[in-house]
Order: structure tokens, then C-alpha cells, then sequence
């Protein structure tokens, strides 16, 4: 009989019950009333203060407030830093589920291997005995590292579950918080006062974000989240944490006005932006990564629910503006405003699903940005004669989209994404005025359903983009396509009355791309003109092609051609559409 | 007799507003889920959900208090002063 001294079997994994998710929402819905609770303290400090009110009864109201704000600002931070503490574990928690994977999976390994050896030993001759006493020597000296490994493991988990158990229990009582941080500095003051001043470049802006600490930008995000959430420079993932905590504030205070019945108009108009944002953001949420199956990762760039007189500006990326490799800003147009944004996120999912469904060896971010003040009227409901058939928004818009795409662009100055801008409708004439006006730091510039850019812009030589990268497509039968200039006779915009030049002419010399769409009629038809960024049409693969930098997959079209002695002739009119695959493999 | 100005009437509904914020943050404290933490973890934090719903709530209602006050202030002006009673009486009503 054989004597081969077998290791012991890999000791079992203790489980590890937690759910990462969940417990970093815990610490989302922790930070947004740590949030609210900061409010109360600056409203205390400033507002509540009355300097017109003089007298006793003033005189103890005010004294009566000082400990009301002093308790705020130590909850606020106590509560700020239970929630960081929180989503610190959330990450912990991440990373000890996986080490506790690989374990699993080492430890099969073994087990199957000591088993393995068991039975050989077992059967094994004399002449075997000295090989496999190797073996298992070599065998015993990984069972006794894995213990190594897990024992460290379990410590580990035992450590950060002290941790947090410490962090919730240290400050369970107002006397607690009062040791711990009463009459405390918030980080986030003196964090503030180092900003640039308004209108310093998104570079500045970068910088100063970067070189700010850790604990300095988390305190701003929460204490002071509309301060950075449409701060150009700042990175969106910051954006994007400053902005949810804005967004859930609002639909809770809102929400809370809501329940109490008693509503203002203006408060009406920003809850149903912050709702419609939100619904944006779930639904850029439900998306699914054509190629890798996991949900689309959504990124809230801005939000400011009561800009353009309640109107709203809000931008949601679905993908990681931080570090796609292709980056594409979609310009809405007519009858866009904050109760938008569900659509335009739609539409925001489609185009990126394409794009990497076309070339799953790059990454992606697709931005609707919600950023001027649009024309309100859309067809058949009525044009707005004094805002869409004219070009003062799209003048005072262009500015806005031009500041936009520079900080986008400032976000990366090591690793500069491909930049693309793409126009829709009016948001064509507001992106022409933002290039030919501002100058845009884009790499490809994409107009579609465009009803001009702008009265200067005659060609792709106004633009100050390169002209093999200026880009346009139009539906034969998008009524909204017609109302760009194709006068022969050059009217322009008839002295106010159009938005310019017709990109698709041969005389705009841009690279005019197919379009059209299998539904189309014989005629103009309005819905045609929403069809652009719809799945399986000519126009989303040739835009996501576009975006993705892919110039030979994209179908060019020939130009529209307006001769002396006649209408415009559209060479498109009476080509069959063809209905690509834009999202292969579904 | 000491005047009372509109700001007061101002500053009484915000803290009105501000006791609707800190239910508000109290109810989304006491929502926060608790059941991703492991079992060692997730009864310290069901606590401390529930102490600090109680905490948020306590501080809405110090905001109540202070809104309450300037009201009885308002109040005092508005009887004793015809002149203020126009400006100040839409005050005296707690809007939410």
C-alpha cells in the first residue's frame, strides 16, 4: 500500500449576503436629505435673518434661530458623512463580492484536485508514490495559501462591516452630532470661495475641480450640488452625482408641495421638468448595451429646471461622457423644452445602441443637451411666427451650445474623445449659429431636417469646421427640410422671415447623406420629419456611422439641385429607401 | 408699538416651506433601503434610518415652531394696526 499524506479540503467560504445596489441607493437617499437639511441651515444663517425688523419680538425671534441653524449645518454634515460613508461600503462591498468569486472558483480548483489526488493515491503503485507525495506537498502549500487568502478575506469583511456598523452608531442622537460636529466648518464653504469667477473657461474650471480634495468635492456635490451641476469643466461623473442630488430634492420637496395640495404655477412647471428628467433617465436606464447586454449607463450633465422662464435645460447622456471614445451631442429643436426630455432620451438610446451596435469595438456617450431656449410651437399646432421662422433664439441658443461643446471638450485634454454635434430641426439653425457665430470644437458636424443655419451660413466654408466633416441629411418629404433656402436667386432669409441656405444643395457643399424612409408618402408629411434617429432608418445608420468616425459605411445621397428655370429638383424624391440594420443581432 | 414688516409674513411661510423639506428629507430617510447591508450591518442601519426620520422630523418641526411664532407676531400686528392689517393679513393664513 502506498502512504501519500493528502492535504486537507479547502475550507468552505463563509457567504457574503449583500446587495451593492441597494445599499448605495441607501446612501443616494441619505445624501439628498443630508442635502435638505444643509438647506435649512443656509436659510437660517440668511434669509430667516430679517433686517428690517426691529425690537423685542425680533430680537428673540432671532435669537430663537441660532440654534435652529447651528443643529441644521451638524446634522447636515453628520448625515453627509454617514452617506458617504455608505456608498464608500457600497464600493467595498463590490469589491469583497468579487475577491469572494475568485476565491470561489480557486477553491474549486483545489478541491477537485485534492480529490483527484485522493483517488489516484488510492490506486497508485509503489514505483507512483514518491510523484505523487510531490504532488501533494505542492498541493498542501496552495490549500494552505488559499487558507491565507480567505482567512484575510474574512477579516476584511468583519472590518468594513465594523466600519460602517461605527459610522451609523456614532451619530444617533442630536447630543452626538453636536460633539462630533457641532459648530464645525462645511468643507464645502471654503471649497467654494477658491471657484473660478462666472465665465472662466471650462480649462480653469477643470483644473480648479482637479485640484480640489476628495472630501472638498464631495462636500460641494452635496451641500452645494447646483453650484457644479452645470458647471462647464467639471467632470460628468461629478456633474452627474451633483445633479441627481438636485433632481431628487426637487421631486421630493416638490412632490411634498404636491401631496400638501398647494402647487404655484412656476413650481408646477419645474416639478414637471424634474419629473420629466428623472423619466429620462429611467428610460435611458431600461436601456440595454447591444454589446454587452448590460444596462446603458446614464449620465444627468445638466439640470436647471427653471431656466429659460420655466421652460427648463436639462441634458442626459446614456453612456460615460468620462471616457467614451466617440461622443455625440444631439440639438433638439422645434417645440423642445424640459417636458422634452423623455422623447429626446428615447432618441438619445437609439442612437447610441446604434452606434455600438455598428462598431462594438468603441465605446460611446450619446448627450440630448436641452440647452437653449427652443421655439415652443410646433407644426400643425402653429409656427411661432416671432421664434421659428426668425433666428433670434437660435442666435442667442448658438452661444449656450458653443459653451456647451467647449467644456465638453475641456473634460479630456490628455484623451479628447471624437466630438461629434448633430442639429435636428431649429436645433440645426441654433448648432449653425454656435459654429459660424462662436467657432465649435467639434470633429463632425451633422444637420438633419434643417431648416437652414442661419442666415450667414451659405456654405460648409461658414461653418469653421472642416468641410469634409460637415455633414447633412434630409427627408425628401420633411416639410420642415423645405423651408431652407433653395432659391436660385439666393433670397437667404427673406429679410427675417427663413433660417438660410438649404444644406443639402449642391451649392452648401456638404456631405449629404440618404435619409429618406420607407414610410414615406408621395408627398410632404410632417411626421417625416421625426423619423431621423428611429431605428432601421437610412438617417441613424448614416448618423451613427458619423459618429463613430466610420466615413466609408456611410450611404451619401446626391444634392439637391436648383436651376435657373425652375423649382428645386431632389435627386431622392423617387429613390426607394432602404431600411438598414441598426442594431444588429437583436 | 413695534412695526412688523412684510418680510416677516415672507420669512414665515419659508419656514413653512422649510418644515415641508425636512418631512420631506425625513420620509426619504425613513424610504432609504436597509436590506442590501449584510445581516451584521443592516439592524445598525434600520436604526439609524429610524433615529434620524425622528431627527429630520424634529427639525420640520422646530421650522413649524418658528412659523408659528412669526404667525402670532403677524397676528399681533394686524389687530393692533389697520394700516398693516392689509398688507400683513395674507400672511396670517398657513398656506401649506
Amino acid at each position: 500500500m502506498t502512504t501519500v499524506l493528502l492535504p486537507a479540503p479547502p475550507a468552505e467560504i463563509p457567504p457574503l449576503d449583500a446587495d451593492p445596489e441597494a445599499v448605495r441607493q441607501c446612501g443616494s437617499d441619505l445624501l439628498v436629505a443630508s442635502a435638505q437639511v444643509d438647506d435649512l441651515g443656509t436659510f437660517a444663517a440668511g434669509p430667516a435673518r430679517l433686517g428690517d425688523w426691529d425690537g423685542d419680538a425680533a430680537a428673540a425671534y432671532h435669537e430663537g434661530i441660532r440654534p435652529t441653524g447651528r443643529r441644521a449645518d451638524a446634522a447636515s454634515l453628520a448625515l453627509r458623512g454617514v452617506a458617504q460613508r455608505v456608498d464608500a461600503h457600497a464600493d467595498e462591498l463590490e469589491s469583497l463580492l468579487e475577491r469572494r468569486v475568485g476565491l470561489a472558483d480557486w477553491r474549486l480548483h483545489l478541491a477537485r484536485h485534492v480529490a483527484d489526488l485522493r483517488e489516484r493515491v488510492a490506486s497508485a503503485t509503489a514505483d507512483e508514490a514518491a510523484a505523487l507525495r510531490t504532488e501533494a506537498d505542492a498541493l498542501r502549500g496552495e490549500v494552505t495559501s488559499f487558507a491565507g487568502d480567505l482567512a484575510r478575506w474574512v477579516e476584511d469583511v468583519g472590518a468594513e462591516e465594523q466600519a460602517m456598523v461605527l459610522a451609523f452608531t456614532r451619530v444617533l442622537t442630536f447630543e452626538q452630532v453636536e460633539a462630533a460636529y457641532g459648530g464645525v466648518a462645511d468643507p464645502a464653504d471654503a471649497a467654494l470661495a477658491t471657484r473660478p469667477p462666472a465665465g472662466a473657461s471650462p480649462a480653469r474650471v477643470h483644473a480648479w475641480w482637479l485640484g480640489l480634495t476628495a472630501a472638498e468635492r464631495a462636500a460641494i456635490t452635496a451641500a452645494a450640488p447646483e453650484a457644479v451641476g452645470g458647471l462647464d469643466g467639471v467632470p460628468a461623473r461629478d456633474r452627474d452625482a451633483a445633479n441627481r442630488v438636485s433632481l431628487a430634492r426637487d421631486l421630493a420637496q416638490l412632490g411634498a408641495y404636491a401631496e400638501a395640495g398647494d402647487l404655484t404655477r412656476d413650481e408646477e412647471r419645474l416639478l414637471r421638468n424634474a419629473r420629466a428628467a428623472q423619466e429620462a433617465v429611467d428610460r435611458i436606464e431600461d436601456g440595454v448595451d447591444p454589446v454587452t447586454g448590460e444596462p446603458v449607463v446614464a449620465q444627468v450633465y445638466l439640470y436647471q429646471p427653471g431656466a429659460f422662464g420655466g421652460d427648463g435645460a436639462v441634458a442626459v447622456a446614456a453612456g460615460d461622457l468620462d471616457t467614451a471614445d466617440n461622443t455625440a451631442v444631439v440639438v433638439p429643436g422645434f417645440g423642445t423644452d424640459g417636458a422634452s426630455a423623455p422623447y429626446q432620451g428615447d432618441r438619445a438610446v437609439r442612437l447610441h445602441e446604434a452606434a455600438r451596435s455598428l462598431d462594438p469595438s468603441e465605446t460611446n456617450a450619446t448627450l440630448f443637451l436641452i440647452g437653449y431656449d427652443a421655439p415652443d410651437n410646433l407644426p400643425p399646432d402653429g409656427l411661432d411666427a416671432a421664434g421659428v421662422v426668425t433666428e433670434q433664439l437660435a442666435t442667442a441658443g448658438g452661444e449656450r451650445i458653443a459653451d456647451a461643446l467647449d467644456g465638453l471638450r475641456a473634460l479630456r485634454p490628455d484623451d479628447p474623445t471624437h466630438l461629434t454635434a448633430i442639429g435636428h430641426s431649429y436645433g440645426s439653425t441654433t448648432l449653425g449659429h454656435a459654429a459660424s457665430d462662436h467657432g465649435v470644437p467639434v470633429d463632425e458636424l451633422v444637420v438633419v431636417g434643417s431648416p437652414g443655419l442661419g442666415g450667414e451660413v451659405d456654405s460648409v466654408d461658414d461653418l469653421g469646421v472642416d468641410p469634409e466633416h460637415v455633414w447633412a441629411g434630409a427627408n425628401s418629404r420633411d416639410p420642415i427640410a423645405h423651408l431652407a433656402d433653395d432659391g436660385w436667386l439666393g433670397l437667404g432669409t427673406l429679410d427675417g422671415a427663413g433660417l438660410g441656405s438649404d444644406p443639402v444643395e449642391d451649392d452648401f457643399d456638404a456631405n449629404r447623406f440618404a435619409a429618406e424612409d420607407p414610410s414615406r408618402g408621395p408627398g410632404p408629411d410632417l411626421d417625416q420629419h421625426s423619423l431621423y434617429f428611429d431605428h432601421d432608418t437610412e438617417s441613424l445608420h448614416n448618423i451613427a456611422s458619423i459618429v463613430n468616425g466610420d466615413h466609408g459605411d456611410v450611404r451619401p445621397a446626391d444634392h439637391v439641385h436648383d436651376p435657373w428655370h425652375g423649382l428645386p429638383e431632389d435627386p431622392e424624391d423617387d429613390r426607394d429607401p432602404t431600411s438598414p440594420d441598426t442594431l444588429v443581432g437583436r | 408699538m413695534e412695526v412688523v414688516p412684510a418680510s416677516v409674513g415672507e420669512a414665515c411661510r419659508r419656514w413653512d416651506d422649510e418644515r415641508l423639506h425636512l418631512q420631506s428629507a425625513a420620509d426619504g430617510i425613513g424610504a432609504a433601503p436597509t436590506d442590501g447591508f449584510t445581516g451584521e450591518v443592516a439592524g445598525t442601519a434600520g436604526r439609524f434610518t429610524a433615529a434620524w426620520t425622528r431627527l429630520a422630523g424634529d427639525l420640520g418641526q422646530d421650522c413649524g415652531r418658528r412659523a408659528d411664532g412669526l404667525r402670532t407676531a403677524l397676528a399681533e400686528a394686524v389687530a393692533a394696526d389697520e394700516d398693516a392689517a392689509a398688507t400683513l393679513a395674507p400672511y396670517l393664513r398657513e398656506v401649506r
